[in-house]
């Protein structure tokens, strides 16, 4: 076990390298003069200009610029806002929790209804049931989170009036209020999420239910319960584990928008204030810690895998 | 020459036949006709919208569906079913430009890489991946974020996002399909790298193509939609879903109603984007067929069969069988097995009326060549074939006083692997391969003898282990780490360790090579000795009937057609069809095979 997280490390962090690089070219698809783009256009003042261009070293060649925002990066240093004049790191520190928060409860909503879906589905493919819920999962999959978002909103704040429509409270100040505040935009993104993971977990387990060894598990005397749970799920578990690692990019993406509405002060409104800034510094330094959420909860999915299927432990 | 005069000689193509397929997926037909519709609606725009989209105070602002304007008006007072047909040309021809966009890149890398393999393989999909882990709405926003809001720079940012998947996707393919035979054998004969790719690579990387590429394009139009919502998108005047939502919401406190149009709007195109997909994978045949379960688990048993078969009609086709299975004090008694297995073109009788008994401790052989129905015997008797589409439509089987056809799944449970245990013929198939084999073993204990606590069950194990040749720390090992020899000596541990009073063994060495299959061979003349057991036999194998068996009862074509003592039927075979099964063996070999 010890080795495959050696090896995914190995991997993952000349992939990290590579993204970095990529993050960090953006600033060559600046139209025009970068230092005048950034600091806001032609008729930015000349001082603004030039303390752009100190600021970025846009004098210097490309190369010695990346790595020196290379350098900075692993020494945990993002640099400076162009906007605020704030150092990065801090922000980000401040707002990386609350996005891992949201993301934290989006997970934990959405993996136990997709298994609860899944395998009333699995086990009977083709049945009424399994149909109802594979059209119900397959218009979540049509339906963008924002949207859910503000019918929930809609619902829930504005008729009923059960729930604040936005704005945030720190989990550490009050765990109660923290939840109300967060249930929304957590099940606009769960739901999408779920409904993703609730086919794989049926397909997945339609056809383990078919495997030979599930039949030697009824062969053993297996309740239901027994064979399912003892057995199938496992199996069935695997290709879900998979599309969870590619969900947990998705959600990261829709979790940007999400927050705008709810305004959670989070990495996603402090991504969108940098874009409408065109404060570049920022935007990369997201960009970057976003990779990293998803390089790291991508290693985990994969932990889980060879947990699942001790032949990739070995291989 | 043409494509389309080189097409017509053929027989109808796989695209026509895909085609005719997909038109009977009435779901799939009305979700791309939407389409259809929904995309010419949008071109025509400016000639059949009521209003022009971007005219103002063409009512009251937020004004309800009427007559004049069918779903009311927006906060500028511009016409809701105007903006929404606008947002549909908006909408598609971004969907459809930054799916071709991505194709244009994956196309030729993917293939390119998936053909050519090696290091470019490498470079370029370590690229992708790193493209890959950048979160797609993210990477969209960073580009928009240098490029400037607006659309164009918004169909780069999300292709850019797009295309890696795409890439991988026609890679995996091109890599698959590089190691077929036919593929080299075109390298063999010296085609030229091209025409290998266009003939070759091409056609069978376009179907998982088109799947996905009909799935992508729901994808990239919600992403569209929620670039456009976030005002990075689209740009007034020109009216896209996801910015008509935006303006919505700006105004969800007091007029909540008009989030619906354009919601809904985006919505339906999407499902109906999956809805074509969905049923383009099942035209292409891409997708796995659905099947309908009876009870999990457990054979089903037509009513029909309850019904006593009328006298002389059922005894008539299996009289060799049926003799024995009157025959008293027999431990397991199976008489006039009929089994049906459902196919496309209707019921097909695979068990025709089987007969034959064990005795308590005796070894039945149930030879026959492959297809005769002696498998699905020893499973049926279990009823371990799942439903559909087997069902047993007549007969009895009577183990120890009870018929396994009348029992319940919870009684019949109690019995399976504690009195009546079963041996596989693919030992690596048949056991899980994410659990190691001594949690396998202890499951039989643990599931039977609820009152047996964990230590118990762990002894248990251990000794069954012992008792095929395992030493008991072996255990801790997955199937996977363990030879043929040994999986299949775990799985004769699995069925003995509750001491069964019946084994039922379906070609158990079939898989082994041929010392193993000796050896697991002896290891079982051994058990049924010590543990006094009956077992019933199944294989094809001759010369192994002679070895462990002290009956043998001889089928074909779903009938028992002779029931008699090893002895006998080496020496002196009844029935025409035995004779001629051993006709097989060479003279010689009969001597050395008959006991």
């Amino acid at each position: 076990m010890l080795g495959l997280v050696v090896r995914r490390l190995l991997v993952a962090i000349p992939m990290l390298l590579i993204t970095s690089v990529l993050i960090f070219g953006l600033v060559v698809l600046i139209p025009g003069d970068a230092a005048v783009t950034l600091a806001g256009g032609p008729d930015a003042p000349p001082g603004a200009v030039e303390e752009v261009r100190e600021e970025l070293q846009l004098d210097e060649p490309l190369p010695a610029q990346y790595l020196d925002w290379l350098g900075g990066v692993v020494r945990l240093d993002f640099g400076d806002s162009l906007y605020s004049h704030e150092p990065i790191t801090d922000e980000l520190a401040e707002r990386l929790p609350v996005t891992l928060g949201l993301a934290a409860l989006v997970f934990g909503l959405a993996v136990p209804v997709a298994l609860l879906v899944g395998v009333a589905g699995g086990l009977r493919p083709g049945s009424l049931l399994d149909r109802a819920l594979m059209v119900g999962s397959g218009a979540f999959l049509a339906v963008p989170p924002f949207w859910i978002a503000l019918v929930l909103v809609t619902l829930f704040a504005v008729r009923l009036g059960w729930l604040p429509p936005f704005g945030y409270v720190e989990l550490r100040a009050d765990p109660g209020e923290w939840f109300r505040r967060m249930i929304m935009p957590a099940a606009a993104l769960a739901l999408g999420m779920a409904a993703v993971l609730a086919r794989q977990v049926r397909g997945g387990l339609a056809d383990v239910m078919q495997a030979p060894y599930i039949r030697t598990a009824w062969a053993k005397g297996g309740s239901t319960r027994q064979v399912v749970v003892g057995h199938a799920l496992k199996g069935s578990a695997m290709p879900a584990v998979t599309v969870l690692g590619l969900q947990v990019g998705v959600v990261l993406g829709s979790s940007v928008i999400i927050e705008r509405i709810f305004t959670i002060p989070g990495l996603g409104t402090y991504l969108l204030e940098a874009v409408n800034a065109q404060d570049l510094p920022v935007v990369q330094g997201v960009a970057l810690v976003f990779v990293v959420i998803h390089v790291v909860t991508s290693l985990l999915v994969d932990i889980a895998y060879g947990w699942l299927n001790p032949k990739v432990r070995a291989a | 020459m043409s494509a389309a005069t080189r097409d017509a000689g053929r027989p109808p193509g796989r695209a026509r036949r895909a085609w005719a397929r997909f038109r009977r997926d009435r779901l799939a037909l009305a979700a791309a006709v939407f389409l259809v519709a929904l995309a010419l609606a949008g071109a025509l725009h400016p000639l059949i919208a009521p209003y022009d989209p971007a005219e103002q105070e063409t009512g009251r602002p937020f004004e309800g569906p009427s007559g004049r304007h069918w779903l009311g008006t927006d906060d500028l007072g511009r016409d809701v079913l105007s903006r929404l047909l606008e947002g549909a040309a908006t909408s598609m021809r971004f969907s459809l430009l930054v799916v071709a966009l991505a194709l244009v890149v994956a196309l030729p890398v993917g293939l390119l890489s998936g053909y050519v393999g090696g290091r470019l393989d490498n470079v370029l999909m370590r690229v992708m991946d790193a493209v890959m882990s950048i979160p797609a709405l993210v990477l969209a926003i960073a580009v928009v974020a240098v490029l400037g809001a607006g659309l164009d720079s918004a169909m780069i940012a999300i292709a850019v996002a797009m295309a890696p998947g795409l890439t991988r996707l026609v890679r995996g393919q091109a890599l698959a399909v590089r190691e077929e035979t036919f593929v080299e054998a075109s390298h063999v004969i010296g085609t030229p790298a091209a025409r290998v790719v266009r003939r070759h690579l091409l056609p069978n990387v376009l179907s998982p193509l088109i799947v996905q590429a009909s799935i992508l394009l729901g994808l990239v139009l919600l992403a569209e939609a929620g670039l456009s919502f976030l005002g990075l998108g689209a740009q007034p005047p020109t009216a896209s879903w996801g910015s008509m939502l935006q303006r919505a919401y700006d105004s969800v406190l007091s007029h909540p109603w008009h989030v619906l149009p354009p919601g809904l709007a985006i919505a339906l195109t999407v499902l109906a984007f999956n809805a074509v997909g969905d049923g383009l994978r099942a035209a292409l045949g891409a997708a796995p067929p659905v099947r309908k379960h009876g009870r999990l688990g457990l054979t089903t048993v037509s009513d029909r069969a309850a019904e006593p078969a009328p006298d002389g009609i059922e005894p008539a086709p299996d009289a060799a069988g049926a003799a024995d299975a009157d025959g008293d004090g027999a431990l397991l008694r199976v008489a006039g097995l009929r089994l049906d297995l459902a196919t496309p073109a209707g019921p097909r009788r695979v068990l025709d009326g089987v007969s034959f008994s064990v005795a308590p401790g005796e070894t039945l052989g149930l030879v026959g060549e492959s297809g005769c129905g002696k498998t699905v015997t020893s499973l049926a008797i279990m009823r371990l074939l799942p439903s559909p589409p087997a069902t047993i439509v007549g007969g009895t089987v009577r183990f120890d006083g009870r018929d396994l056809l009348r029992l319940p799944f919870r009684d019949l449970a109690r019995l399976r692997g504690r009195e009546l245990a079963m041996v596989f013929q693919d030992p690596l198939a048949s056991l899980n391969p994410g659990l190691t084999v001594a949690h396998q073993i202890g499951q039989v204990v643990r599931w039977h003898e609820p009152d047996a606590d964990r230590r118990a069950a762990a002894r248990r194990t251990a000794e069954a282990l012992e008792l095929v040749g395992i030493p008991a720390a072996r255990g801790r090992s997955y199937p996977h780490e363990l030879s043929g020899g040994m999986r299949q000596r775990v799985m004769i541990a699995m069925a003995l360790v509750c001491r069964p009073k019946l084994l039922i063994a379906d070609e158990p060495t079939t898989a082994l090579d041929v010392t193993v299959q000796a050896q697991v061979l002896e290891l079982l003349k051994e058990l049924r000795a010590e543990l006094g057991m009956a077992v019933l036999f199944v294989t094809h194998d001759l010369g192994v009937v002679a070895d462990i068996c002290d009956r043998v009862a001889v089928m074909r074509a779903g009938r028992v057609v002779e029931v008699a003592p090893v002895r006998d039927v080496f020496h002196a075979p009844q029935h025409p069809y035995t004779r001629h099964l051993l006709s097989h063996v060479t003279a010689g070999e009969t001597e050395l095979v008959a006991p």
